[in-house]
């Protein structure tokens, strides 16, 4: 069986499910016993959901327009100078 | 009608009734397999079975995922039929063109997203995980309608292979065209790989009572996951065997070896851990050395085959992963070396019903029966496949058509782009500035840089990859010089796995639920801003934009492992800033 400490060494595999199988029969094994590394584990894949989802850093169409005919003046102007 | 000759069966073939009763008539792609009569008899037993019968879904839910994976495989026969099918169960021609446009305008929530699923099946199932089953039942979907919308995608993925590789010609003819075929390609979410099952409810059935488990105990030694995970239907389970029994058992044309074999690179081409170590196991039973096997997987090419069974075997991996480019030239080069067409179409159905079962349990995710010897991951490159990957790739970006007009000189096309792709260059800027005015203006840099240079832009990756990694390297510059004494080199002592977690209360079951959009993006856009800025850009990058590790690790400059670490670093990070928020004891926002 492995420590809370070897489980955690490759949680980032395992997340990004780059673990090979025995690996990964191993972690799972340790979830299946250990209470706090499952929590662990579920908040990092609840917490990467949070994030891919919460439509972050959004650039508003308000400000995206004036950058982007800024953009195209200055392209305009090289091309034509 | 298709490539092959078709004989009189005459009147009494029973087959041919029930397909009258189903369709009113008996479709091409059947007509076209006379030849072998025992492969018609299987797939009319699979059809009645996984598709005719009302059971949880019903025959409209069916029909629209078989409809909506066929349209997007880009397979013209089965689109045909399952387009006629709704018609004769009266969906309306308004409301199947609807779905075809954009099926969540046009369904439910729940139907809509049970299509969702089946299209990430059928074209990302490494993707796949049992986040994605939890979103079906979160819908109201039994564990008996998910095991039925798997086995519906399954066996459409089966019959779109089957008609690519007959040449069958629609039964009829429809003005609306699929689209051309999407490759197997990436998905939200991460990469599982299959194997992260089971994720269905299963009951105990015993070979001693259930006469399929005794036929597979007797062919296999024991009965393997994939059918241990489907016991909620298990009559589906007895057509699988039956089309076993009459597709691989058989050895009066391709051997089992052969047959093996076609499973063994099918299952590769489609990244199937499970299936290859299976096929692994089989061909190591009759007598073929795993290095050997392996060999095939990796690539049969150099493998100790004839050169009639390597061709044999392209032409099963070209089907599989190829099926826009297969043509009655790849039947016909076959018949050259020395394949008859009653072997020919053997292969086609061994073929199509090995994507049936790598679909099948990708999307039960059972874990392998026999030691792996080889685990796909996101980035594998099996020789043909990443060359299959590349060219689809840039086949498959929709910003190829503009960007060859901006390099004819167009500038209207390349504003195009930079509308289309402002929001995502801002998001990856802001998430290494993390300040709103200079990232703003790193936006107009990265831009102004990637019309410079998109007369060297190969189409080697996406257009989108490619602006990105600018983007990545303009926010890095300007961070640089901004601070010159923060080091964003590697920090190996910080990057280790030794992070340890501080709050481990359980979070609520659906976080998502306790507060509003606006104040999820509030809270991740505050966390992510205290990130340091290494940290911040990897997750930015991976999580929000959702690139692949790799092409994260390419835009940063930065190598895998490092990439990887810091990623891993990020998320824990973040986990410890959002706990607070979502831990099941935790206040409630606004308490």
């Amino acid at each position: 069986m492995i420590t809370c400490d070897e489980f955690m060494a490759e949680l980032g595999n395992y997340l990004e499910g780059e673990v090979a199988n025995e690996v990964r029969k191993e972690l799972e094994r340790h979830l299946s016993h250990c209470r706090t590394c499952q929590v662990v584990y579920d908040s990092t894949l609840k917490t990467v959901k949070i994030v891919t989802d919460s439509g972050s850093f959004d650039l508003p169409e308000v400000a995206a327009l004036p950058i982007r005919e800024k953009i195209m003046s200055r392209i305009r102007k090289e091309t034509t100078s | 009608m298709s490539y092959f000759g078709e004989v009189d069966l005459g009147s009494s073939f029973q087959p041919f009734y029930t397909l009258r009763e189903s369709y009113g008539f008996v479709p091409n792609l059947f007509r076209a397999q006379t030849l072998l009569p025992r492969l018609i008899e299987a797939e009319a037993g699979l059809s009645a079975s996984l598709l005719w019968k009302e059971r949880a879904l019903s025959r409209v839910q069916k029909e629209f995922i078989a409809f909506i994976v066929a349209a997007a495989y880009g397979n013209a026969y089965c689109f045909a039929q399952h387009h006629q099918t709704l018609s004769s169960l009266g969906v309306t021609e308004n409301q199947i063109d609807q779905v075809m446009r954009d099926h969540h305008q046009a369904l439910s929530r729940p139907d809509a997203a049970l299509l969702d699923f089946a299209l990430k099946l059928a074209f990302s199932a490494p993707w796949l995980s049992s986040e994605d089953i939890v979103v079906l039942q979160d819908h109201g979907f039994t564990d008996e309608s998910i095991l039925e919308a798997i086995l519906v995608t399954s066996l459409t993925i089966f019959f779109c292979t089957l008609s690519t590789a007959m040449g069958a010609s629609p039964d009829l003819h429809l003005p609306a065209k699929p689209g051309p075929r999407k490759a197997l390609r990436p998905a939200t979410g991460k990469y599982v790989g299959g194997t992260a099952g089971p994720y269905l409810r299963t009951v105990e059935l015993s070979p001693d009572s259930f006469p399929p488990f005794a036929f597979l105990v007797e062919r296999f030694g024991f009965v393997p996951t994939i059918f241990r995970a489907q016991t909620l239907i298990p009559d589906v389970i007895d057509a699988e065997a039956d089309t076993v029994r009459k597709i691989l058992m058989p050895e009066n044309l391709l051997s089992h070896v052969q047959k093996e074999c076609i499973f063994l690179v099918g299952s590769a081409a489609n990244l199937n851990t499970y299936c290859v170590a299976a096929h692994c196991e089989m061909l190591r039973r009759m007598g073929v050395s795993a290095e050997e096997s392996d060999q095939i997987a990796i690539d049969h090419h150099q493998a100790e085959l004839s050169d009639a069974d390597k061709r044999l075997l392209d032409f099963a991996v070209k089907l599989t992963s190829r099926p826009s480019e297969f043509h009655s030239e790849d039947v016909e080069l076959l018949r050259q070396h020395g394949f008859s067409e009653a072997h020919i179409m053997e292969a086609a159905a061994a073929t199509a019903l090995n994507s049936f079962f790598n679909t099948l349990q990708m999307g039960l995710g059972t874990t392998p029966d026999f030691e792996t010897n080889r685990v796909f991951g996101p980035e594998d490159a099996h020789p043909f496949r990443a060359a299959d990957r590349l060219t689809n790739e840039a086949q498959a970006d929709p910003d190829s058509e503009l960007v060859a007009r901006v390099q004819r000189g167009d500038l209207d096309a390349f504003e195009e782009l930079v509308a289309r792709h402002s929001r995502r260059v801002y998001r990856t800027l802001m998430g290494i500035l993390s300040n709103i005015e200079e990232a703003q203006d790193a936006v107009q840099d990265t831009f102004l840089k990637a019309f410079q240079h998109i007369g060297d832009f190969q189409g080697r990756s996406k257009f989108s990859t490619w602006v990105l990694t600018i983007a990545s390297n303009t926010g890095l510059q300007r961070l640089r010089e901004r601070r010159p004494i923060e080091s964003l080199d590697e920090v190996p002592s910080e990057e280790g796995g030794d992070f340890r977690p501080r709050q481990v209360r359980a979070w609520v079951e659906d976080p998502e639920q306790l507060c509003s959009q606006a104040e999820r993006r509030r809270l991740v856009e505050s966390a992510v801003m205290q990130l340091p800025p290494k940290y911040r850009m990897v997750l930015v990058l991976r999580d929000m934009e959702q690139l692949s590790g790799l092409e994260v690790a390419a835009a940063l400059g930065l190598g895998v492992p490092a990439m990887k670490a810091r990623l891993f670093r990020a998320r824990m990070m973040l986990r410890e800033a959002l706990a607070p928020y979502f831990a099941s004891s935790a206040r409630r926002m606004g308490q």
